[in-house]
């Protein structure tokens, strides 16, 4: 459990970050983000009390920091940091040994319980097979392990750690963070970690804490920090890109090149790999009758799709299904991407048909039979390829169809 | 994804972990090995050579002839002088290095002896001329060294923590001898003809002048100096992993830092007291240490650095003292030959070097 009241954090009399009121309980994760040079470091170090606060106060486990020698303040206090590790010959198991240093003696001779610490910190990183390798034939995945076992065998009861997993692969990203996570859950550690990416924290993090501009913009759950617009509420995101609350994610819209624009009949989810690519391409394109919710429907607005949309669990109504056409006449050429027909959506495939009939190139995606259409794509990996073709035949023959 | 732990396992890796420190423990054997015949070889060679019975005699106190006033009263305080200002130099080699983090840090290179050097001469050049201590006593000397080596320490840990590139470190610490030898080739200009012939003998550094007078009070401190530094191995370990790491897992840094940047300043201080500059042990000795033991473990490096530290400065003396007969050459002139190669070497592989 680590608390801080009214901290600030800086240095050479300069105050970084002010105001910071937060209070972790052993198993949470709060993760700490923020635009570069927001001061996080300076805060983390703070609160590890590697660094004097310029005021407030750090408790840990109940007792003020200030008032702990740096040994005491180690037995409950762990740290993995940014600081660049000079190549070195210890072992991996000497390093995690290392971590006993405020429980052993002047001359670091590891008892019967240092031993077991060090085997238990290793063996809950994973990495009980590297003990006997040395630091530097490690890969960063590995090393990073390396100090997260070493601020284990400390036995800490928080931990804060900067930036863990910043220049690793994505693979190790979400690994080493899933064992983090795990590790404070089973030990009851309170975990404090600084992560560069907004996205990455919205998923593992039980609270954020987003620093700007010297002060804590928000200190609340992931879920409300989405609500609020995330990283465009951070940020402020241009036109380029867009935040979705419920895909907790942001999306990229390419930019727009001069070309047709294009009708995607979706629906459960068939359209999401084809809007992508569409907007890839760079096509404009718009899509229908898809229901609120779906997530065809949050793909399709966020990459700027023009989406004719039905209540979720209603059946489409003539009046959409009109619409649509309207609009699939103003388009170049339609895709059909076969989704699940039911009830709900049936007018879907009618409204391809009717697409079909009205002389719109259709593009059928997927096993669907439609009746009228002549062009069949089993596999999206031809899709583009068809779509140019079909697009090229068009503008050939009908110039004036490409009205956008 | 914890992999299960088979009891199997636990017990190779473990296995495993003790055979690296068995290894280290035997490579600390050997490193054993040529100390006594270099000791025996440091009393026995030189201008005059002395047979092996005639100088255990001289040993164990029995003479009156003239091979046991040699043995007893230049061989071996020369040879004591070699053995342990050779390992304390080793071994505050290792300490600078662990704490600059850099391989090429060095009593020598750094300045620490040229400062040691600049206050002994200050020191009698002060004491001759003011009157104000006698400029010869071993105290006033040792005291005067001391200074001079704690303050170019100081000056270089402060530095170190403004420029971080290493190079700079080294050449701050190049210029740095440059200046204390400026300064101590000006007072000779000062000095009388007396005085100027000790002032030179400590710029260039030899173990050929040690007398007992000299070197009985700084011995005991430097056996004691060697037998402390073990309590210096786990603060050494803990900053290999960089300051705030150390900090993180309870180093009292600014405590650590003043013992170490001590322990660092008074072995080199004595030295130079008793023989001058004496370069590229430092340098070499926990060098060779990392490269033998293939660990960076304190534990290890530091005795290895004072047994290899000792081997090298008593050969190099045995060299200095042979090589030319009669004519004895300066010791940094030895050491040199194989330390500055080393240090280009060193600046070559640049980041790849490990500490």
């Amino acid at each position: 459990m680590i608390e801080a009241v009214n901290l600030s954090a800086g240095y050479g009399g300069r105050s970084v970050v002010a105001g910071v009121n937060l209070s972790v309980r052993g198993g949470e994760l709060v993760a700490v983000i923020g635009p570069n040079a927001a001061g996080k470091t300076t805060l983390l170090k703070t609160l590890a009390h590697l660094m004097k606060p310029m005021g407030g106060v750090v408790y840990v486990d109940g007792t003020a920091a200030s008032r702990m020698s740096v040994r005491e303040i180690a037995r409950l206090v762990g740290a993995v940091l940014t600081e660049q590790l000079r190549p070195t010959q210890l072992t991996v198991f000497e390093v995690v040994s290392l971590g006993r240093y405020p429980y052993t003696n002047s001359l670091h001779t590891l008892t019967d319980r240092d031993r077991r610490e060090v085997w238990r910190a290793l063996a809950e990183t994973g990495i009980t097979h590297l003990a006997d390798r040395r630091l530097g034939e490690l890969s960063d995945g590995q090393r990073q392990k390396v100090m997260i076992a070493r601020a284990l065998a400390q036995e800490p009861k928080a931990l804060i750690l900067d930036e863990p997993v910043t220049y690793l692969d994505p693979k190790a990203r979400v690994e080493i963070l899933l064992t983090i996570k795990r590790i404070a859950r089973e030990r009851g550690i309170a975990v404090i970690a600084s992560l560069h990416e907004v996205e990455l924290a919205l998923r593992m993090a039980d609270r954020l804490l987003v620093v700007s501009g010297g002060r804590v913009l928000v200190y609340d759950s992931p879920e409300e920090f989405a609500a609020l617009g995330g990283p465009a509420y951070l940020y402020g995101l241009d036109g380029g890109s867009t935040f979705s609350p419920e895909l907790m994610s942001v999306e990229f819209r390419p930019g727009l090149e001069n070309k047709p624009r294009l009708f995607v009949v979706a629906g459960g989810g068939t359209g999401s790999l084809v809007y992508r690519m569409l907007a890839r391409l760079g096509y404009q394109f718009s899509t229908g009758v898809l229901h609120r919710g779906d997530i065809d429907y949050c793909v399709a607005s966020l990459l700027g799709g023009v989406v004719i949309a039905e209540q979720a669990f209603q059946p489409i109504s003539p009046e959409n299904v009109h619409r649509a056409l309207e609009e699939a006449r103003d388009c170049a050429a339609a895709i059909y991407t076969s989704p699940p027909i039911g009830p709900l959506n049936s007018e879907n495939q009618i409204l391809a048909e009717t697409i079909a009939l009205q002389g719109i190139p259709l593009i059928v995606l997927g096993p669907a039979e439609v009746r009228g259409s002549a062009i069949r794509v089993e596999r999206l990996a031809e899709l583009s390829k068809t779509i140019d073709t079909v697009v090229e035949n068009v503008r050939a023959v009908e110039p004036a169809t490409v009205r956008r | 994804m914890v992999r299960p732990l088979r009891r199997g396992t636990l017990v190779e890796l473990a296995a495993a972990a003790e055979l690296k420190s068995s290894r280290s423990g035997r490579v600390l054997l050997l490193l054993c090995l040529p100390i006594v015949p270099l000791f025996i070889a440091s009393i026995v060679l030189g201008g005059y050579a002395i047979h092996p019975l005639d100088a255990l005699i001289a040993l164990a106190g029995g003479g009156g002839t003239e091979e046991s006033l040699i043995v007893q009263s230049i061989r071996l305080p020369r040879a004591l002088a070699a053995m342990l200002g050779g390992a304390s130099l080793g071994v505050a080699g290792a300490i600078l290095q662990a704490l600059f983090r850099n391989p090429l840090a060095d009593p020598y290179i750094l300045g620490v002896s040229a400062g040691s050097s600049l206050f002994l001469a200050l020191s009698i050049f002060a004491g001759a001329t003011l009157g104000l201590w006698t400029p010869t006593s071993p105290y006033s000397l040792y005291m005067a060294a001391f200074i001079g080596a704690l303050t170019v320490v100081i000056v270089m840990v402060a530095l170190s923590g403004v420029v971080r590139a290493t190079t700079t470190i080294l050449i701050a610490g190049i210029m740095f001898s440059y200046l204390a030898y400026a300064v101590t080739n000006i007072l000779q200009v000062f000095a009388d003809i007396e005085r100027l012939r000790a002032f030179t003998y400590w710029v260039m550094g030899s173990f050929s002048g040690v007398r007992w007078s000299i070197l009985s009070p700084g011995l005991p401190i430097l056996l004691i100096f060697l037998a402390a530094t073990i309590f210096l191995c786990k603060p050494l370990n803990a900053l290999l992993l960089g300051e705030d790491y150390a900090r993180s897992m309870g180093m009292n840094l600014n405590r650590a830092r003043m013992f170490i940047v001590a322990a660092a300043a008074l072995p080199v201080s004595i030295v130079t007291t008793i023989a001058g500059s004496v370069g590229f042990i430092g340098l070499s000795a926990p060098y060779l240490a990392r490269q033998l033991t293939r660990t960076s473990n304190h534990f290890t490096i530091i005795p290895a650095s004072a047994l290899l530290g000792s081997t090298l400065a008593t050969t190099a003396d045995l060299l200095s003292r042979l090589a030319l007969k009669p004519l004895e050459i300066p010791i940094t002139a030895v050491t040199a030959l194989f330390g500055a190669p080393l240090v280009i070497y060193l600046l070559l592989r640049g980041r790849g070097v490990q500490v």
